[in-house]
């Protein structure tokens, strides 16, 4: 892992996604801060940049697709991979049009998540 | 009833009734119906199991949707079968809806209304664990270890208070205070009005009809337990306590309460009422913002009269590295020390593998909290007597017992743990209650554990399979052979090549399990995720990179294997602030879980195998499999229904006499129509099978001398207590590429072998059921002790009775289901005419042993 930490952001509007990914990424040496709604969420980041936002896609007020939206804007280098339980080909589309990094269905394996996270870095690396 | 009746009546209801003869490709797909449809429910309850491992992300709408899938399986299923069967399972669905309404009610928080309303803790089990709340769950849970010692008593259930609410008509304002609850900006005048209201109704509420006799019984027969004079202590349960968060000290007690009807349950309602109290509340709206429903249970034990109480820490959380731990104590009874009003003794001991006391403070204590003596009962802080004032408040005896203890609790529930104790005056120790103990992070802990790991030697890293998250450390315990199980040591890390179901005689006391191959679909991973013990499958070659009695520490979340003790990792276990199997989306799916895939209907011969003998969606799928089973081997029974050519008689080196019935796949397109040879068979059960049978020395050609009171034994008896005549000259095979449904009558027993078997573990399946032969009871008995004796050697759990075998066994690779049915092949051969040999009981040895060494031959030179 790099020397730098890297700094993930997680919202979801069930509290236990926030929690479990606290867990096991705060284990790995991230600097992890977790959101319920996504409006706190985007203030925090207005705030300070994140590396990685992790998204849930259906959320009340201001949904994935919107944070996805307003994260590009906000910080381009910015990698956002959205979790979700109601994957159809059309909202992957429109996120992958809209600059996701990836897709992931609920429920995964947290290594999955890992992984996906771990490849989000190194392409990050690779843009600077 | 004797077995025999029960067959009868079976055979009568059930399997030999006359029906009409339908087109028979129609009764395959039919059948195939039901299987799939089965598999699929199998395949999503299976799914639930490893979901529950902490591998996984998922959230309640996973919870419901999975519910709903499942409930959609099962009816497809009940409606297959009743397709098959021409409606003889038309009760299934009736059977079926209150199974659906319970799981329902899981998933709606409704489960804690349907039960008893008293219930003792000895007979507590986890299914009722929401109806006793928290804290009572985990007492009963202590209460079935032998090694510690708990007050008995009983708890008033949730069920009493939804019935006390519906009773004195408090049904809409309790609705009412749970909706304020939810919402974020609840009208606080509002809360405030009802939460007082309740709470007065509540404290003044009437009893249900009859409780105070059932209470004044339990009384009763608590007394007989107790020597006079004897008081109770009633504690709060909620359902939220000790759970994810402590609720620590936020719900009201009564202690030293007169075992009397009245007076326990007037003080019960003090604690149902505390519910509703101001401070409770307040604690609640912060750990559940998005509101949660509660309910409250009280658990009424036997005050132990204490000498001195305490509670006991089994990590240091001042310094969770050190390997030390803490206890504090005083005399008399512990509400004083968990309430701070007496100065206590401190005792630090360390928790190596000889517990010593390593420092010892002890308090100048001049009060004690202490009965009153008077006849109402009630504590009052008493003076000291002069002699104990500066004395320690327990001696070395027990503070060493009360520090094993505490170790003995961390691995029994896996986490350090913060534990209530006390002393009788006779110096008998008890514990009064055991909750995770939580660790305050330090701030800059835990981004630097990454790098504290890095001193640390790996032996194993990112391989294997997840059973049951955790981490968990102790010296390496071979486990080679399930002997071995006898000497496993408190704290040991269970490694082995393979998994094994019986590996849960040892789970409390194991730290950790770690096998060569495995997988957490297992019934082992099952049994791990229900007993939390953290769990690697598939880790090659672990046995050869660690000695017998090395330390190591398992990281079963990130796959790591350490040598040596990191205490890093255990320290950032105990201060991670939750428990993941407390979490509420844990919890509930655990719960329905628990409600559909436990077995009860485990044997078909037994008179609970009909439709309302299921308790479980596990049973029905069960009862639904059998019984789709068994209406085609009564399909390849009935010759109007087996038209000539379907049933095709087997060409094999031995007498075996077996008809195969081919559901698709099972022999080769070209085969001939008759006589078909072993190498067109292509059902891979079933050509391992045939394989053992063949196996040379398995199958012995000649026929067994049968003494003359074993000839007449068989004529007089057997009929009847064997399926009989019934399969005479019919031994049949339903066969298709990935089953076998094997029925033969040798003789005059009866034997069943059911097998799935394909590349994907989860499916795979054998079943074999044995019972009868021609000989006297005890012979026969003798026989089937010695089948059993062998299906255990290699891994089947099995059940007997009398001279009944059944035997089960799962979740196994294609290569192990070929090599398990091919040993079962050479034992069919092998036992076929055995018990006419079982003269005592050293020939089960004997015959056992041989056959395990491959001498097959024991049979013949006899």
């Amino acid at each position: 892992m790099s020397e730098t930490i890297t700094r993930l952001l997680v919202v979801d509007d069930e509290p236990i996604v926030g929690k479990r990914l606290k867990q096991v990424f705060g284990k790995i040496g991230f600097e992890i801060e977790t959101f319920t709604d996504s409006a706190s969420a985007l203030a925090a980041m207005a705030e300070k940049s994140f590396d990685i936002v992790v998204t849930d896609l259906k959320m009340e007020g201001i949904d994935g697709i919107e944070v996805l939206k307003r994260v590009r804007v906000m910080n381009p280098e910015t990698r956002v991979i959205i979790i979700t339980g109601y994957a159809s080909p059309d909202t992957a589309e429109l996120a992958q049009r809209q600059g996701v990094f990836a897709f992931l269905a609920k429920p995964f394996r947290l290594d999955e998540l890992k992984q996906v996270i771990y490849r989000a870095m190194e392409s990050n690396r690779a843009e600077e | 009833m004797a077995l025999r009746d029960l067959l009868k009546g079976f055979s009568a209801q059930h399997w030999f009734t006359p029906k009409s003869c339908r087109p028979l490709p129609l009764v395959f797909s039919q059948f195939r119906e039901v299987l799939k449809a089965n598999n699929q429910a199998l395949e999503i309850i299976a799914d639930i199991g490893e979901k529950l491992s902490g591998e996984y992300l998922f959230d309640l709408r996973y919870v419901e949707s999975t519910v709903e899938e499942m409930i959609t399986a099962m009816r497809r299923a009940i409606d297959a079968i009743n397709i098959l069967t021409q409606n003889r399972c038309a009760v299934l669905p009736g059977v079926f809806a209150p199974m659906e309404t319970r799981v329902r009610a899981i998933l709606n928080k409704r489960d804690d209304r349907d039960g008893p309303p008293l219930l003792w803790l000895s007979e507590v089990e986890t299914r009722h664990w929401p109806l006793v709340g928290g804290k009572a769950a985990h007492l009963s849970e202590l209460l079935h270890n032998p090694k510690v010692r708990v007050p008995e008593g009983f708890v008033i259930t949730a069920r009493l208070f939804h019935d006390l609410i519906d009773l004195n008509g408090l049904r809409p304002e309790f609705d009412r205070f749970e909706q304020l609850l939810s919402g974020h900006h609840a009208d606080e005048e509002d809360l405030g009005g009802v939460r007082r209201l309740l709470r007065e109704k509540v404290l003044h509420a009437e009893p249900p009809s009859g409780f105070l006799d059932t209470l004044a019984k339990s009384l009763e027969r608590l007394a007989a337990g107790s020597e006079p004079p004897f008081f109770l202590a009633i504690r709060s349960s909620a359902q939220e306590e000790d759970m994810d968060f402590s609720f620590a000290g936020q719900f009201h007690s009564e202690l030293q309460v007169l075992p009397r009807a009245e007076a326990v349950y007037r003080a019960y309602l003090k604690v149902a009422a505390s519910l509703f109290d101001d401070k409770a509340i307040r604690y609640r709206r912060q750990v559940f913002p998005e509101g949660s429903p509660m309910s409250i249970a009280a658990c009424c034990q036997r005050m132990i009269p204490a000498h001195a109480s305490g509670i006991i820490y089994s990590v240091d959380p001042m310094a969770p590295g050190s390997q030390s731990m803490v206890a504090v104590g005083a005399l008399g009874q512990g509400q004083a020390v968990v309430e701070g009003q007496v100065p206590t003794d401190f005792f630090r001991f360390s928790k190596g593998e000889v517990v010593q006391i390593l420092e010892q403070v002890i308090a100048t204590k001049h009060e004690a909290l202490l009965p009153t003596g008077n006849t109402d009962g009630g504590l009052a802080m008493q003076a000291v007597p002069d002699g104990q004032i500066k004395s320690p408040c327990l001696d070395e005896r027990l503070l060493l017992e009360l520090a094993g203890i505490a170790i003995h609790l961390e691995t029994f529930f896996k986490r350090p743990q913060d534990i209530e104790w006390t002393v009788d005056t006779q110096g008998v120790l008890y514990i009064l209650q055991s909750r995770p103990l939580l660790i305050t992070e330090s701030a800059q802990g835990t981004p630097r554990l990454s790098e504290k790991l890095e001193g640390y030697e790996l032996v194993a890293a990112d391989v294997g399979r997840v059973a049951q998250q955790g981490i968990g450390a102790g010296p390496a315990f071979w486990v080679e052979t399930l002997a071995d199980l006898k000497s496993f040591p408190e704290g040991a890390v269970l490694i082995s090549h393979r998994d094994s179901s019986q590996f849960v005689q040892v789970m409390h006391r194991a730290a950790a399990i770690v096998t060569e191959v495995g997988t957490p679909a297992s019934h082992m991973a099952t049994l791990c995720r229900e007993l939390r013990v953290p769990c690697l499958v598939g880790v090659p070659g672990i046995l050869a990179k660690v000695a017998p009695g090395e330390e190591i520490t398992v990281d079963a979340e990130d796959r790591r294997i350490y040598r040596g003790r990191v205490v890093e990792l255990l320290t950032y276990q105990a201060s991670t602030s939750m428990d993941l199997h407390m979490a509420p989306e844990f919890r509930m799916l655990r719960r329905i879980l628990r409600e559909v895939s436990r077995l009860n209907l485990v044997d078909p011969l037994m008179q609970e195998f009909r439709p309302e003998g299921c308790k479980t969606f596990h049973d029905v799928l069960r009862f639904i499999h059998e019984t789709a089973v068994l209406e085609l081997v009564e399909l390849g029974r009935d010759d109007r229904c087996l038209p000539g050519g379907l049933a095709r008689r087997l060409d094999l080196p031995i007498q075996a006499g077996i008809l195969a019935i081919d559901i698709g796949g099972g022999i080769a397109p070209d085969a001939p129509r008759d006589q078909i040879p072993f190498s067109a068979i292509r059902s891979i059960p079933f050509k391992a099978i045939l394989q053992g049978m063949l196996f040379p020395g398995a199958w012995h050609q000649e026929t067994m001398p049968v003494s003359f009171k074993d000839m007449m034994h068989s004529m007089m008896t057997t009929p009847q207590d064997t399926l009989s005549g019934q399969y005479t000259g019919h031994n049949i095979a339903i066969i298709s590429e990935t089953y076998v449904n094997l029925c033969f009558r040798f003789g005059y027993h009866f034997n069943i072998v059911d097998a799935f078997c394909h590349d994907v573990e989860r499916d795979n399946h054998i079943y074999f059921r044995f019972l009868g032969g021609a000989t006297d009871i005890a012979k026969r008995s003798r026989r089937a002790t010695l089948i059993a004796t062998i299906l255990e050697a290699f891994d089947f759990s099995v059940q007997t009775k009398g001279d009944l075998v059944i035997a089960r066994t799962s979740n196994l690779s294609q290569p192990e289901m070929e090599r398990t049915l091919d040993i079962l092949g050479r034992l069919i051969g092998f036992t076929r005419q055995l018990d006419v040999q079982m003269t005592d009981d050293q020939a089960v040895a004997r015959y056992a042993e041989a056959f395990l060494m491959g001498d097959y031959g024991i049979v013949a030179d006899k």
